[in-house]
């Protein structure tokens, strides 16, 4: 190993050739003075001819090195060195850089987890949903038995197709009753997506077919939950919705994007004798070597087939293909990437003012660098010595941002919106690492380029001369320090208006009425087995039942069940026919929210009547059919006439045989789907009339609701007296139901807020830092202006003319940027224009004045300028 | 850069001259820089410090032996000694240098096509 001998030996090898030039200069001065030179002139002599003799040390010493290496340990010694002595420079860096680089890590691992990590399925990448889509309407809608029965049927281009739907499901039978999300999945529901279960098996081919016995897959959590991940849980019995069924298999964790689903049974096909009811969605895999266009072409040859045979309920018809992985993550995917995109600017930013506060360091260096220059060393080394600190800038920020990511993660998935699909997934791993490196090494190649370039151009004789005390700065170097600031403006105004824009978008979006009065409101469901309440009238009965026991209990005002909820828990909507407007064309057809309510539903939600009546205990399932219809609905249908006698029915010409309603009154509107829809129509049933086994309570309290627990726990106490295999699920008050319907845009408001704050930190800690060192460098300027006479004012205009001179350039470019880059909001944001003209003058004038006062704390130094001082100090 | 004499000399140059002039005696720095400087009639531009990397170049190809002696103005010095890698080096090396020189000799001689 001749190289480790060499490493050794190296110390004696770097003397011996220190005394041999040492021997060498001395020979020469001998022979020289023996020539009749003086000893002096003699030295000077022998050195001329040798050469530079520290240069021709480091030459010969370099021979035995690994010259890359050594230098760039050698570069990291000496960087170490220098960021320790200037304690207050490298704190400013690392922590600018931390913060850039930390939120970059953190959003990047929620990036990673949701949108880039592949789905946990066998080549997610050919796997596809499919719906129905009606061309006329632009609707998207399930796919009902024969549809998916026709497709199947068909098909060509997949190798596997299967088809769920969402369905809830009561456990009862042994332990306490629970009610969960599961799916119902024909029987290859499991192979296309190519999973495996941990325990068990999955569904047979056939399974779906009529006389199955009902089976179930559990979840993974469902297993670990109610049965303590017990091995011997195959073949076991359960309950579901009254129906035995046997466990046969258990998934792996994070098998489905969504955590709410915990079991799978099989779904029964029979034949079916009509198009409906609407519940399935379609899942398949292409076939080897097809594409997504082929199969989009077959599909729109089947749907032309069915339309054919279908006229009256398949018209305009298609099928809708979506890639799986886009029907999960497509939704959020806008808004990860706009924060992506806002963390990117942040560190940019921060990099513009690293790159700022080394400019500043430069300067004071130059006489450093000049000196090292002169000694022998090349620009080249001295460039990448500059690289190398600031690389060790990046990496100490680097990692300190990785310690800000990991608590960023952690308070992202506290406050997460518990809907983001594949929220389990997201983790700093090994891909977050690699990210947060190269973005590290990058952010420090891109601010230690500026003043690296920048120490090229520098004259070495100038700078010694004037010995790191040059009285005006390089213009070169101002006019670098004055763009990065002028572009760090720019940028943080475009993330400020982008923030801007959310806020004013989350603001209008809560401000959106729900219709109801949430205070003092507390909702739950309820969900009775469908085996002992096969008949309507044991529905009815039993929710009749539990209201009087509700109504009566300490503390309630009014009780009401329904079957849809406010903002977002619409169960139900239908096709109606309004009477005497039917006949004009097919697509006179209204589409309702419809719901099948109690009568104190209305007093309970605090729905205002509008006109008529609400429902009352006469309108029993015997008595005439009535309804009661939104304010949308009847401005729609009768905008000039008294709404109250006239009369609707569901369903269309196909479903001739339903009854006619009489509509008794008219109430407030309410959304139910969701605070951002459009406004809709609402077709209200007394639920006597249209029995429903899932039901939604709600319950409204005389006075404060500041126990929601103790009254639920009284609730759910009265459902257990009536039946106690009933489970209660999802008790929230009105007002959080309201609060998490708005969950994906408060998180991504406040995120970007909060980038954008950051931004705006740091850019005017970027412009301070510029007009503060502009005013140190000036002293000298300023003290001779002030003795031919400017006033104070003169000077502090000086100051803060140059600093808002920079801002205006900065918010002209900024607000440019802005107008082209907030489209890429306007899928986010709700009531607001992306190009909103308020928010575009409102935020460039905050900036402006933010701005101005850090212009200002400067320029009031400059005013304090004694001039005798700064003039005796030339 | 590092290479100084590479700006006047082309590559391996000075690292020839000093094999050539080695292998007639063993020599210390000093009296090799005289000697290359003496018989080149200082033709050559050569700081006599850019001896000494090239010198420790030959020494980690091992194509040169250095030991410390006594030279003959009675100096502690170091003497360097053409080994039989060198003198294959230098033969192989001149050679080169020939069959270079004949080469740029045909292209500048006048009247060459």
């Amino acid at each position: 190993m001749n190289w480790i001998k060499q490493l050794f030996s190296r110390r004696r090898l770097y003397g011996d050739l220190s005394d041999e030039i040492q021997g060498h200069l001395d020979e020469k001065i001998e022979e020289l003075v023996a020539a009749g030179m003086s000893k002096a002139e003699a030295a000077g002599a022998a050195r001329r001819e040798f050469g530079n003799v520290t240069l021709v040390e480091e030459d010969s010493r370099e021979v035995w090195r690994w010259p890359s290496i050594e230098d760039f340990l050698m570069d990291v010694h000496y960087g170490l060195r220098t960021l320790r002595k200037n304690p207050g420079f490298t704190a400013a860096a690392v922590i600018a850089l931390a913060l850039g680089i930390g939120a970059n890590t953190a959003i990047f691992s929620v990036v990673n987890g949701v949108l880039l990590r592949p789905l946990p399925y066998r080549d997610p990448s050919r796997l596809v949903v499919v719906s129905l889509f009606n061309q006329k309407t632009q609707e998207t809608f399930p796919l009902c038995d024969a549809d998916f029965l026709d497709w199947r049927a068909q098909n060509q281009v997949f190798s596997d197709i299967a088809a769920f739907g969402g369905n809830g499901f009561n456990i009862t039978g042994s332990g306490s009753p629970e009610q969960v999300r599961g799916g119902v999945v024909t029987a290859e529901f499991f192979s296309t997506l190519g999973v495996m279960p941990v325990l068990g098996r999955t569904f047979l081919p056939g399974e779906d077919r009529p006389g199955s016995p009902p089976m179930a897959v559990l979840s993974y959590n469902l297993w670990q939950n109610r049965y303590g991940s017990g091995p011997g849980v195959i073949g076991q019995g359960l309950v579901l919705n009254g129906l035995s069924t046997t466990i046969i298999g258990v998934m792996p964790p994070r098998f489905l994007p969504s955590p709410e689903t915990q079991l799978w049974t099989n779904l029964v096909i029979k034949p079916p004798t009509f198009r409906g009811p609407y519940y399935l969605t379609g899942e398949a895999r292409l076939k080897p070597g097809a594409t997504i266009e082929q199969a989009r072409s077959e599909l729109a040859a089947i749907a032309h087939r069915i339309e054919q045979q279908n006229p009256v309920t398949n018209s305009n018809m298609s099928f809708r293909l979506t890639p799986l992985e886009e029907a999960i993550v497509g939704d959020v995917r806008p808004a990860l990437l706009v924060l992506l995109g806002a963390v990117a600017f942040v560190l940019l930013i921060a990099s513009a003012n690293v790159a700022n506060l080394l400019l500043a360091r430069a300067s004071v260096r130059e006489r450093e660098m000049a000196i090292r220059a002169a000694l022998g060393a090349s620009r080249a080394r001295l460039m990448g010595q500059l690289l190398t600190e600031s690389i060790l800038l990046a990496a100490i920020g680097g990692l300190l941002g990785l310690l800000f990511a990991r608590w960023g993660v952690k308070l992202l998935l506290e406050l997460g919106p518990s809907n983001l699909p594949r929220l389990e997934e997201i983790a700093i791993n090994g891909r977050v690492l690699a990210f947060t490196f190269l973005i590290s090494l990058a952010s420090g190649i891109l601010f230690g380029l500026v003043p690296a370039f920048q120490s090229r151009r520098s004259d070495l004789n100038r700078s010694l001369k004037e010995g790191g005390r040059s009285a005006a700065e390089g213009q070169g170097r101002s006019r670098v320090r004055s763009a990065l600031v002028v572009a760090e403006i720019a940028l943080s105004l475009v993330l400020l208006v982008g923030g801007g824009l959310m806020l004013k978008s989350f603001l209008r979006l809560q401000a959106v009425s729900p219709g109801v009065n949430p205070n003092n409101a507390l909702t739950m469901q309820i969900t009775l087995p469908q085996r002992q309440y096969h008949d309507d009238s044991q529905v009815i009965s039993f929710y009749q039942h539990l209201l009087e026991k509700v109504q009566i209990l300490p503390g309630v005002e009014s009780a009401g069940v329904g079957i849809s909820l406010p903002p977002n828990l619409l169960e139900v909507t239908d096709y109606f026919t309004v009477e005497g407007q039917a006949a004009v064309s097919e697509r006179m057809l209204g589409l309702a929210d419809l719901v099948f309510a109690s009568p104190d539903y209305f007093r309970a939600l605090g729905v205002p009547l509008v006109k008529g009546r609400y429902f009352t205990v006469a309108d029993r399932a015997d008595s005439a059919k009535v309804a009661i219809v939104n304010l949308t609905l009847a401005h729609h249908y009768w905008p000039n006439e008294n709404p109250i006698g006239k009369r609707l029915r569901t369903g269309g010409p196909e479903r001739p045989n339903n009854p006619w309603l009489e509509v008794v009154g008219v109430v407030g509107d309410i959304k139910y789907s969701g605070l951002d829809a459009a406004p809709e129509m609402v077709l209200y049933e007394p639920y006597p009339q249209a029995a429903w086994s899932s039901m939604y309570l709600v319950v409204r309290t005389s006075s404060k609701l500041d126990k929601p627990a103790m009254l639920g726990s009284a609730v759910q106490n009265a459902v257990w007296s009536l039946d106690k295999d009933v489970p209660v699920a999802h008790i929230r008050t009105m007002e959080e139901l309201l609060s998490e319907s708005v969950e994906q845009p408060r998180f991504r408001t406040v995120l970007l807020e909060i980038f954008a704050l950051i931004a705006l930190c740091l850019a005017t800690v970027g412009i301070y830092a510029v007009l503060a060192y502009s005013v140190s460098q000036r002293r000298h300027e300023i003290g001779i202006r002030m003795a031919l006479g400017a006033k104070r004012s003169d000077v502090l205009w000086l100051v803060v003319g140059q600093g808002m001179l920079l801002t205006l350039i900065g918010v002209a470019l900024g607000v440019t940027g802005a107008f082209m880059l907030t489209r890429f909001l306007s899928t986010l944001l709700y009531g607001v224009r992306p190009t909103d003209p308020a928010t575009f003058v409102v935020v460039p004038g905050l900036l402006a004045c933010v701005a101005l006062v850090a212009c200002y704390i400067p320029a009031r130094r400059a005013t304090r300028v004694d001039p005798m001082v700064a003039l005796h100090h030339e | 850069m590092k290479n100084r004499e590479q700006r006047d000399l082309f590559p391996g140059a000075l690292e020839m001259m000093i094999l050539r002039t080695l292998k007639r005696q063993p020599l210390h720095g000093y009296a090799l820089a005289q000697h290359i400087k003496r018989t080149s009639n200082d033709l050559l531009q050569i700081e006599e410090g850019s001896l000494y990397p090239a010198l420790q170049r030959l020494l980690k190809e091992e194509l040169v032996k250095a030991e410390w002696g006594i030279s003959s103005t009675n100096r502690r010095v170091r003497i360097y000694k053409l080994n039989a890698a060198g003198a294959k080096h230098l033969e192989h090396e001149v050679s080169r240098f020939e069959r270079m020189l004949e080469g740029i000799t045909r292209v500048l001689a006048p009247g060459g096509s």
